[in-house]
């Protein structure tokens, strides 16, 4: 009997678990979206059209938060997230799953050409020329492998 | 009594067919219509970015927008298209048109068969477009590289296969004159009045239909359900855009960016491969006119969560 309500309560937790740890990965996965959208439309964006002044340290912070969603994006949409429940206006589209392949190859051309601004941004005119590159990577994911829901 | 009413209704049976043929009859546009021409291909590549014809015809799923192979399918309420070869290959695409036949495709959405195309080939829109920017694009289109390869026919189940109804939805939905500015507004606004409306086609996508298929004119660019499938295409009157600014949305129209920081996604993104090709000043002329489109409530989008 105890044993019986050890493994009954065991595996509700464990269900339990599953559904927070699902929860979690969807936060990590938005969170980690609306800071890469903050740093485009906040500090880089601005620059780039002359609204604020070149800031070195700015661009630093969001190039290295660009490079760790590069390093994140790999294992972001684990298989366990395709039934989860997505808030807001976007989820991943089934194609994140159903073309892995093409999927990867997206956050490894991401990851490529982070590294590149990484290495070229060093004043206004570099970044007027890498930054359209890092929008179009976004977007050519987004074109693809995002839903808009509403 | 059924006797003598009988010659009464085949009379109107037949009056009825021939008002039927006659409304639906393809509309094309003449040769000998076309005033001699020197075009101008500078300005066929204008219109081929706006026309953004690439987004359709370019053969998916590689990166050359100029090799217009066609092959996209195109989901839909009414049935799958397949988008057509526009390419110069004399066989498989549009090599062996004249310049009238291509005029009468683009303006009057009738093929050189003389049959109707279906309104997924958005010449609804285009054929607000002057005669000189098509003629403009024809030059265009004749310089880029040939694709060979004949795209199936399209998977569209009765009644909407027959192409003599077609007629009918271009009666009802199409109105074909050439643009007419509106001298109250700048040169600017009516620029992008004729780009947006014109060969930009953005009401195409960003306004709901009818159950015809129809755009439901009271809620142009309300936007509405994605007439492909899955997902919502969004409000461009300043119901929803309110906030931006016309730079904003010219500088959107440039990179795919938001003032939020979000990137274009979806059908959009391959809009902006287009737009992003445009000059700076036809991007502006776009933004003024599209700030300019007054708040209009949309249909209901779908419920969702609230946001966490």
């Amino acid at each position: 009997m105890i044993m019986r309500t050890v493994v009954v309560v065991g595996t509700l937790l464990l269900g339990a678990g599953a559904v927070l740890a699902q929860q979690d990965a969807v936060k990590l996965a938005q969170d980690t979206m609306k800071a890469n959208g903050r740093n485009m439309g906040t500090v880089l964006s601005p620059m780039f059209k002359g609204e604020k002044p070149y800031d070195q340290a700015a661009v630093d912070a969001a190039l290295n938060q660009f490079e760790d969603t590069a390093k994140k994006l790999p294992t972001m949409f684990p298989a366990s997230l395709k039934d989860a429940k997505w808030e807001g206006d976007f989820s991943p589209s089934p194609k994140v799953w159903e073309d892995k392949a093409g999927h990867d190859a997206k956050i490894a051309s991401f990851a490529k050409v982070v590294a590149e601004a990484k290495a070229k941004i060093k004043d206004l005119d570099s970044l007027k020329a890498n930054f359209p590159g890092i929008g179009k990577e976004c977007s050519a994911c987004h074109e693809t492998y995002r839903l808009k829901k509403g | 009594m059924l006797r003598r009413m009988l010659p009464a209704l085949v009379v109107v049976a037949a009056l009825g067919c021939a008002i039927f043929w006659w409304l639906t009859m393809p509309v094309t546009v003449a040769a000998s219509s076309l005033p001699a021409y020197t075009p101008d291909t500078a300005n066929g590549l204008t219109a081929f970015n706006a026309g953004g014809c690439s987004s359709c015809h370019a053969v998916p799923a590689q990166p050359d927008r100029l090799k217009l192979g066609g092959g996209l399918a195109m989901p839909s309420p009414f049935g799958t298209f397949h988008v057509p070869n526009i390419s110069p290959d004399p066989a498989d695409g549009i090599g062996r048109w004249t310049e009238a036949e291509f005029v009468t495709a683009v303006l009057k959405g009738t093929a050189p068969s003389g049959a109707h195309y279906f309104p997924a080939f958005p010449y609804g829109s285009y054929a607000i477009t002057r005669v000189e920017d098509a003629r403009d694009l024809f030059a265009y289109l004749k310089t880029l590289a040939p694709v060979s390869g004949k795209v199936r026919d399209h998977d569209v189940p009765f009644p909407f296969n027959v192409r003599r109804n077609v007629g009918i939805w271009k009666f009802l939905f199409m109105d074909d004159k050439p643009y007419q500015p509106d001298p109250a507004r700048s040169a600017q606004w009516n620029r992008g009045a004729y780009l947006v409306d014109g060969l930009g086609h953005c009401a195409e996508c960003h306004s709901p239909r009818n159950f015809l298929g129809g755009i439901v004119a009271a809620q142009r660019f309300a936007g509405g359900p994605n007439p492909e499938g899955e997902g919502w295409v969004p409000n461009i009157t300043q119901k929803r855009l309110g906030e931006w600014s016309a730079k904003d949305i010219a500088y959107f129209l440039e990179t795919g960016m938001t003032p939020e920081g979000d990137t274009a996604g979806g059908s959009m993104a391959r809009v902006i491969r287009n737009t992003s090709q445009l000059s700076p000043g036809d991007r502006a002329a776009m933004a003024e006119y599209i700030k300019s489109l007054p708040p209009v409530e949309g249909p209901p989008r779908p419920k969702k969560a609230e946001k966490s």
